[in-house]
């Protein structure tokens, strides 16, 4: 990410014709600076080359009604509506736009971090490098800017699913190695679910993480066991979960009550597959295998490469789990041991409709009707060319579904502290002084987001799919709410509190002096001019600021509400000599930074409909 | 469960009009506030406080607290030294070796020996690291210890633990729901828990229902019951809604009122917004008591005022413990949850808060140590103790020991045996209670047997107590343990029934476990 541009937002948010939008994109630069051609070639060349819209089988009209349908669909699809997607979903409709998305690069996160250690250390020798700042520097660089923000989103989708968390000292250390498994998600998110489960668990830091790195077979012994941490975690959080699901992802009560799709047999035989697996190293030793070096000599990537099997290591027990049977051998086979596992895993019933329910609900829909999650998993099971788990063909089901597309009263899901950042930023561009997207670790509960990517405080995540926050309407309603699981009342007013500071004096890292210019403000940062512009129309202010973020649902009742406040902001007459132009400018800003607050701070925008 | 205890059913009706208030017609703050601060009953003349603090991961307590006579010994000796890092803990007496690596058995030194004024019969010790609980335990007299506590729906054998038929708690040893089982008495989707279900039956005591169930530890279902609802604090209190303290937003009270309005009123039917708006009120309505209600946290009381600028939690060495692997005196987020707790004591007991029957939950993360288990719960061992010392010292400034008691929960106890490194998930597990009014200084149900796994398999016919890789059966129910707390807080065995779904299936006599004086 070298990303340096600023991308100015126009005025009020502009329901373009079709004849102004060229106009637009060459303003403002296209979605994202890392492109270098122009905004208008760029969008010339992608009318150019797309499919005509709305002929895809479906049952859902394809293009979207409104500029307000297509930034909706954004919601669902990225890490927030801009002009220029808003725009292109518009011309191409919804499935071509996922086609083209499913067709760009990614950008790789690690490559970014060692371009930036790389950075570090030529400026200061004795620096200890990069280190976490520099994923969160890269993941809401690509958040703000990157073109394939569907590839981008859906990783950040399973990285709520198949979860690791810097918060693990194993894993945080390994700031590298982090920005891997983002790169991991994003490109094996765009294959299939065997193929992610693959990658997701011989992961190195999944190894350490989940503690089957090093995993040693049992001695008889002395009673030493196998760890059965990965073993459990893995079924009960990564593929089948805990108790048998029809295909429309409902309990299975045929017997009269919930049946658990597995018991401690299930996990010790599991746990047993889970042995002989560690560092990729030199060689297959004994140092190798537990310390990852072998003579002195240990592979700079083994916390990146795939973990590698050490037979000396793995049982030859008979090894039974989820109704599979693997004989008991004289060679010990970590490999194909291991492929029967997660070939077991990915084919179980229940892992359709398991992973295609928790998909919908980071998506589009905390609460998917059965049909829709029946839908899904049926696409999961076979994307109609005979390939089950095709994730493609999954999350273009899961966005072009019609209850993805229909706003009700029940459905929608709670923006988690993440993506209302997100969305905040897409909305409105902001410039990085640094280039570098500074926004830092937001763990802070009181006084930032409660929630950094990457930085959840168990491997079930920062929240259950299937929490309901108790004596709510939520509950009396009969819905989950899993976003829920973050909001009391320090995290709604630590939301409030930060971005109210962020909408004041730009957001992320304090900057003394950059590239030898003293800047002494944050790095993230925003001409407010075209805003401000607006500011003595507090009416069409509001309706700017609210159509960006709310996409047509903000009421008349809570747009008057907030133009009425910053009405009563006053904003002095500019005098004849122009002397008091600060001043007036001060109060055009805080109309503005009120207008956004008020409309970031609102139930209508914290629940995404 | 759905009985509504006549106190609670009137705080029901109380809560749901100034609820209505609150989301419906978005009425001005002032109104709720007086709805929330309606007259109550006062059925409690005196102040009593209720602390869960929750080890999150499952903690080895096989580790924690230790038998130590011969048999128990070996079997833990033996069945603990495994390749390639042996999790057993040293004798008592055993010099720590500072030339071991950091966190290991060697470095720690042995295990602290307690003594027990009932010891059934063995001898028992501590982890290393955990002199401030030999202290409280041996000397001070206010902490005892609970073996073998977990879920169960009623007494059961090993035979009986056998038999699928058998009623059993569901989804052990499952993180989550074991989580939610100690908390909520049953598996994940339980959404009530006993500590809010307590709340519930005498938050008519409380002038101000908003501060029965105050979690400083994360958002846990222990606190949410029928009526009550949790409120969230911050560690350093309660944390303002976008305004200063004149009320203004970028300068302008206009635009402050706005925000408030706007949080607290929705104007969707969409249920989210309403439960949004309904947190948001309460935050607002919470920050406005507690902003004078509760003391400066450098006061001597509570912490230690800085030699200049802005207090600072994470540098006031009241709240830092010595890292073991580290050497390092090291912020404890433990004691900062402590902290906060103190001062919402202190404010029950003067009177400011209004509260005479609160329930807190704290918490620590960390213990699922499925490997690397010495260095990290040596760690954690360390903030235990000095976040428990802490506490204690503080109740103790507040003359307010006899009045608050804290008990730990964890997910689940581990295995015996070791994966190499570690454990893995088990059942039952030995937990601390501490406080003034508790008998100290004993054991308050029987300690399991420990004992050798069969030479073919890891069972452990040995013992009566073990199940496969020696993870513990529970003797002593959450059930059991909860109703001991709630008696002492007021609520009459017959409403224990109500709360605790499994203690009608243990004899009388054992429903409560006597360790309170």
């Amino acid at each position: 990410m070298t990303d340096t541009q600023p991308h100015r937002g126009t005025g009020s948010f502009p329901w373009l014709t079709s004849v102004a939008f060229a106009a637009l994109l060459t303003a403002c630069g296209g979605g994202s600076s890392s492109d270098s051609s122009s905004g208008s070639a760029q969008l010339a060349a992608v009318l150019d080359t797309a499919k005509p819209a709305g002929t895809t089988a479906g049952t859902v009209t394809d293009r979207p009604a409104t500029r307000y349908d297509a930034a909706r669909f954004l919601t669902q699809a990225t890490f927030g509506p801009n002009d220029y997607d808003t725009e292109l979903v518009m011309k191409l409709g919804y499935g071509a736009w996922i086609d083209r998305q499913f067709a760009l690069p990614a950008t790789s996160h690690r490559a970014y971090w060692e371009a930036a250690d790389a950075a570090i250390r030529a400026a200061n020798p004795a620096s200890k490098g990069a280190n976490q700042d520099q994923v969160w520097e890269s993941f809401w660089g690509q958040a703000a800017n990157g073109q394939d923000q569907l590839r981008l989103r859906v990783a950040y989708a399973l990285s709520e699913i198949f979860v690791i968390s810097a918060v693990d000292g194993n894993v945080g250390n390994q700031p590298r190695a982090l920005a891997d498994w983002l790169d991991m998600l994003g490109n094996q998110g765009f294959t299939t679910y065997r193929e992610l489960l693959e990658s997701v668990g011989l992961h190195p830091l999944m190894g350490l993480y989940l503690s089957w790195l090093r995993n040693q077979k049992a001695d008889q012994v002395t009673g030493r066991h196998p760890d059965q941490n990965f073993a459990r975690e893995s079924m009960q959080l990564f593929s089948v979960g805990v108790v048998k699901l029809n295909p429309d992802g409902t309990q299975n009560l045929s017997t009269g009550s919930a049946v658990e799709t597995y018991g401690p047999g299930d996990v010790a035989g599991l746990a047993n597959v889970y042995t002989g697996y560690s560092w990729a190293c030199g060689a297959r030793n004994t140092s190798c295998f537990l310390n990852g070096s072998s003579g002195g000599v240990a592979d700079p990537d083994r916390y990146i490469k795939p973990m590698v099997p050490y037979a000396q290591y793995h049982s030859t027990e008979a090894k039974t789990f989820l109704g599979t049977t693997i004989p008991a051998s004289t060679t010990a086979d970590p490999a194909g041991d291991l492929k029967i596992a997660f070939d077991t895993l990915a084919a179980h019933p229940n892992t359709a409709p398991f992973i295609s329910q928790q998909l919908i609900q980071r998506l589009v829909t905390s609460n998917p009707s059965p049909a829709y999650v029946r839908d899904v998993a049926a696409v999961f099971a076979n994307n109609g060319n005979g390939v089950r788990g095709d994730l493609k063909a999954v999350v273009k089901a899961i966005l072009t579904h019609p209850e993805a597309r229909v706003q009700s009263n029940t459905e929608g899901k709670l923006r988690e502290p993440v993506l209302r950042l997100s969305a905040y930023l897409r909305a409105f561009a902001h410039k990085s002084d640094t280039g570098s997207f500074k926004v830092g670790n937001t763990d802070a509960v009181a006084t930032s987001l409660g929630q950094t990517p990457l930085r959840s405080p168990s491997v079930f995540n920062f929240y259950r799919p299937g929490y309901v926050p108790p004596g709510t309407a939520t509950a009396a309603a009969g819905l989950v709410a899993p976003e829920m699981q973050l909001v009391n009342e320090t995290s709604v007013s630590g939301w409030v509190n930060y971005m109210r500071d962020n909408l004041s004096s730009g957001i992320g890292q304090f900057n003394g002096t950059v590239n030898g210019v003293v800047l002494n403000r944050r790095d993230l940062q925003r001409d407010w001019s075209a805003e401000m512009a607006l500011a003595t129309s507090p009416v069409d202010l509001v309706k700017s600021v609210t159509d960006r973020l709310l996409y047509g649902l903000a009421s008349d009742d809570l747009r008057g509400l907030i133009a009425g406040a910053i009405t009563k902001i006053t904003i002095p007459a500019l005098n004849a000599a122009g002397t008091n132009q600060a001043a007036v400018d001060a109060a055009k800003r805080a109309r503005v930074n009120a207008a956004l607050l008020l409309t970031l701070a609102s139930p209508e925008f914290l629940t995404q409909k | 469960m759905n009985i509504l205890h006549n106190a609670s059913r009137r705080l029901f009706l109380r809560q749901s009009a100034a609820m209505t208030a609150v989301v419906g017609s978005a009425a001005p703050l002032a109104l709720n506030l007086a709805a929330l601060g309606s007259a109550a009953a006062q059925s409690a003349s005196d102040y009593r406080a209720i602390v869960c603090l929750f080890l999150y991961g499952g903690n080895d307590s096989f580790n924690m607290v230790l038998p130590t006579d011969a048999a128990s010994w070996s079997a833990y000796t033996t069945t603990r030294t495994q390749a390639p890092d042996p999790i057993a803990l040293l004798a008592a007496g055993t010099l720590p070796n500072t030339a071991a690596a950091a966190g290991s058995p060697a470095r720690l030194g042995g295990i602290l020996p307690i003594s027990p004024l009932t010891p059934q019969g063995r001898s028992f010790a501590l982890h290393p690291l955990l002199g401030a609980v030999q202290k409280l335990f041996d000397t001070d007299k206010r902490l005892a210890i609970l073996p073998n506590v977990g879920p169960l729906i009623m007494p059961t054998t090993k035979a009986q633990y056998g038999l699928d038929s058998f009623p059993k708690p569901l989804r052990l040893f499952s993180h989550n729901d074991q989580q939610n089982t100690w908390q909520a008495l049953g598996p994940e989707g339980t959404t009530r828990g006993w500590g809010g279900r307590i709340g519930d039956m005498l938050a008519a005591s409380n002038s101000r229902a908003l501060f029965t169930a105050i979690t400083a530890g994360g958002n846990a279902v222990f606190l949410d019951g029928d009526v009550v609802r949790q409120y969230g604090v911050s560690t350093t209190g309660a944390v303002p809604l976008g305004l200063d303290a004149n009320g203004r937003l970028y300068g302008s009270t206009d635009v402050g009122t706005a925000l408030q309005r706007i949080v607290t009123s929705t104007r969707t039917s969409h249920p989210f917004d309403a439960d949004l708006a309904a947190v948001a009120q309460r935050a607002i309505s919470a920050e406005q008591v507690l902003r004078t209600a509760l003391r400066a946290p450098s006061d001597p009381l509570f912490g230690t005022a800085p030699a200049s600028g802005a207090y600072s939690a994470a540098n006031d060495p009241k709240l830092r413990y010595l890292n073991p692997l580290t050497g390092l005196d090291t912020a404890n987020g433990l004691a900062q949850q402590f902290q906060v707790v103190a001062r919402l004591v202190d404010a029950g007991l003067r009177g400011a808060s209004g509260a005479k029957r609160q329930v807190f939950f704290v918490s620590l993360g960390g213990f699922d140590t499925h490997d690397v288990q010495n260095r990290n719960q040596a760690v954690l061992m360390a903030q235990l103790a000095q976040g428990l010392k802490y506490f204690d010292t503080t109740l103790s400034g507040l003359g307010a020991l006899d009045q608050v008691t804290t008990f730990t929960a964890s997910d689940f106890g581990r295995t015996f045996t070791s994966n190499g490194d570690g454990t893995d998930h088990g059942w039952g597990s030995h937990h601390f209670v501490m406080g003034g009014a508790v008998k100290g200084g004993n054991l308050y149900g029987a300690f399991p047997t420990l004992g050798l796994k069969n030479a073919s398999n890891n069972n452990f016919d040995s013992s009566a107590d073990q199940l496969g890789n020696g993870s513990l059966l529970p003797k002593t129910s959450v059930d059991q343990l909860g109703a001991t707390l709630a008696n002492w807080f007021g609520i009459t065995p017959a409403d224990a029934l109500t709360i605790f779904p499994n203690l009608a299936n243990f004899p009388i006599e054992q429903r409560n476990l006597g360790f309170f004086a």
